[in-house]
């Protein structure tokens, strides 16, 4: 454990890099660059609430920014833990080549997709300024929910990179579970909708525990109730753990498969 | 299960480390073992197509993975390199030298048997070894850098060395992409032996750079040898060998043929290589009588 920690602290200068390398990477010779980040999910959303907006108009107050906070994690959850997946081979050069630390890689990618994230939210709030949401001290639990997220994102994503690189298959799966959770998520619907005896089911869904409890402290301007913050806490610190220890079991045979 | 350890490795090390190394006057300790190589064995699973699928994965699971074949890349290797030592690893292609290399570096995790290693080491695996081809020399530079454990301020102050070293003065913004394959092996031979690393790992880089820059190349890595850096070198070239290297291993097959003296081994390596029959290859090219 300790030498662990010595390790991290020794290759923490090349974290930052790869950080830095893919971030440059990911809008190279892209004109609008970063806005990219903030301007694809304001796109989405004019369609989505053009053509949704008289279904659920009478249910859903402020509409957009509802799809928005809900999309916002949907994306983070599952483009972080997908590009997880292929860190190991799209940096195969390099884990071949020299001895780091290889879930460095999957931190890289995870905090990739919550530094759009974190750029996304702008417009959000701007978002929520213009429709007249009332803003409340109860925005001060943003982070918290933001950095429980990112617990679960990147055990998710060291669980998917340890069996995504033996198994590339997992990939395809994957973007199919990731249209699976795009229905069964209360994302661009309410969770009203539902019949209250199956309401429960949605608490087995990290995600939505993720954006009502993001919802809350946004939109409906509540304290965050303890139960969500409970279920949350325990979803990702159990998805960090298992993620640490399928990775570790599955990483030195890694460089067969690379 | 950690079949290796680093001895002193901790961040407080390596900042002393660096404000050693870049003493001259500091004693070195001949005798101090570097690299302890201990009974070590590499296994590789030899599946015939990588594009392992959901139906083959389950099969072999059910088979307990049969259907692999076991290879051993190397077997029960053992040795030792000390401190100021230069060693060459010579053998045929499929030998296991580059195998042996990454173990010692870290990369591949033995099978079976322990490696120690006493310091740091800048491993120079192939020209490209651990290159962004996107990004631009200056940016390699702090990637590779900090990939070897040292502070972006560390290699700042290294930098200028590196670039002057490798020629590239005019091409430091230039995405790696566009470089020929003698300016990436220059420049990651100038960072291998600019970081000053206790033991430097290389393999086939100086087959590349033209003439002149082998020559550099040789001065540098004697410079270095002087101050106390240990060096492991794969090379298929004898006479590179015999003019860098104090010691050989010759590996064929993944097991050790011999080791000592390099250049009594390069000799006796080269006498076994002319003596090996010479498959008769291109016969199956046949001239097709036109119609």
């Amino acid at each position: 454990m300790k030498s662990k920690i010595y390790e991290f602290m020794e290759f923490f200068p090349f974290l930052k890099e790869i950080i830095k390398r893919d971030f440059k990477k990911k809008y190279y010779k892209s004109i609008l660059g970063v806005a990219w980040s903030m301007l694809s999910p304001l796109l989405m959303m004019a369609v989505v609430t053009i053509v949704f907006s008289t279904v659920f108009k009478r249910d859903i107050p402020f509409y957009p920014a509802y799809w928005y906070s809900g999309n916002l994690f949907m994306t983070v959850v599952f483009d972080g833990s997908s590009m997880a997946m292929g860190s190991m081979i799209h940096n195969a050069g390099l884990i071949k080549k020299m001895k780091i630390p290889k879930y460095f890689f999957v931190v890289s990618t995870v905090t990739q997709s919550f530094i759009t994230a974190v750029f996304s939210l702008v417009p959000y709030f701007l978002l929520c300024l213009v429709l007249g949401v009332p803003m409340t001290i109860n925005l001060l639990a943003v982070p918290l929910v933001i950095i429980l997220c990112y617990l679960f994102t990147f055990g998710l994503g060291l669980v998917m990179c340890a069996y995504g690189t033996f198994l590339r298959d997992l990939d395809h799966l994957y973007k199919v579970l990731r249209r699976v959770f795009l229905y069964i998520t209360p994302i661009f619907y309410p969770i009203e909708i539902v019949p209250d005896q199956f309401r429960f089911l949605f608490e087995f869904n990290p995600i939505y525990i993720f954006i009502q409890l993001f919802r809350d402290v946004t939109l409906n301007g509540v304290m965050p109730s303890e139960r969500l913050l409970f279920i949350a806490t325990s979803y990702s610190l159990l998805t960090l753990a298992l993620g640490i220890v399928v990775f570790r079991e599955k990483q030195d045979r890694f460089f067969l498969y690379i | 299960m950690e079949n290796r350890t680093r001895i002193g490795m901790s961040a407080d090390a390596v900042e002393k480390r660096q404000s050693i190394v870049d003493k001259p006057e500091k004693k070195i300790d001949k005798n101090q073992i570097m690299v302890d190589v201990n009974d070590v064995s590499v296994m590789f699973n030899l599946s015939k197509n990588h594009e392992e699928g959901v139906k083959e994965y389950f099969i072999n699971r059910i088979k307990g993975r049969v259907g692999y074949d076991e290879f051993w890349a190397l077997r029960n290797i053992s040795f030792q390199v000390k401190k100021g030592d230069s060693l060459a690893l010579i053998g045929r292609n499929g030998s296991g030298k580059s195998t042996l290399l990454k173990t010692v570096a870290g990369i591949i995790t033995p099978a079976r048997g322990k490696i120690q290693v006493n310091g740091s080491i800048a491993p120079l695996i192939e020209i490209s070894g651990g290159f962004d081809r996107m990004l631009s020399a200056r940016e390699n530079v702090f990637l590779a850098g900090t990939m070897h454990g040292h502070t972006r301020k560390y290699m700042k102050k290294k930098f200028d060395e590196i670039i002057e070293f490798a020629e590239l003065e005019k091409f430091v913004d230039v995405p790696l992409k566009n470089y020929s394959s003698g300016m990436i092996s220059r420049l990651g031979f100038a960072i291998a032996t600019c970081v000053n690393a206790d033991i430097v790992i290389a393999d086939e880089v100086l087959a590349v750079g033209d003439a002149r820059f082998r020559l550099k190349c040789e001065k540098r890595i004697n410079e270095i040898l002087s101050g106390g850096t240990t060096f492991l070198l794969v090379s298929h070239s004898a006479s590179t060998v015999k003019k860098i290297c104090k010691k050989a291993l010759w590996l064929e097959k993944g097991k050790v043929m011999a080791y000592g003296n390099a250049v009594e081994i390069t000799d006796q390596y080269t006498n076994y290589v002319k003596k090996l029959p010479t498959r008769k290859t291109f016969s199956a090219v046949k001239t097709r009588e036109p119609r």
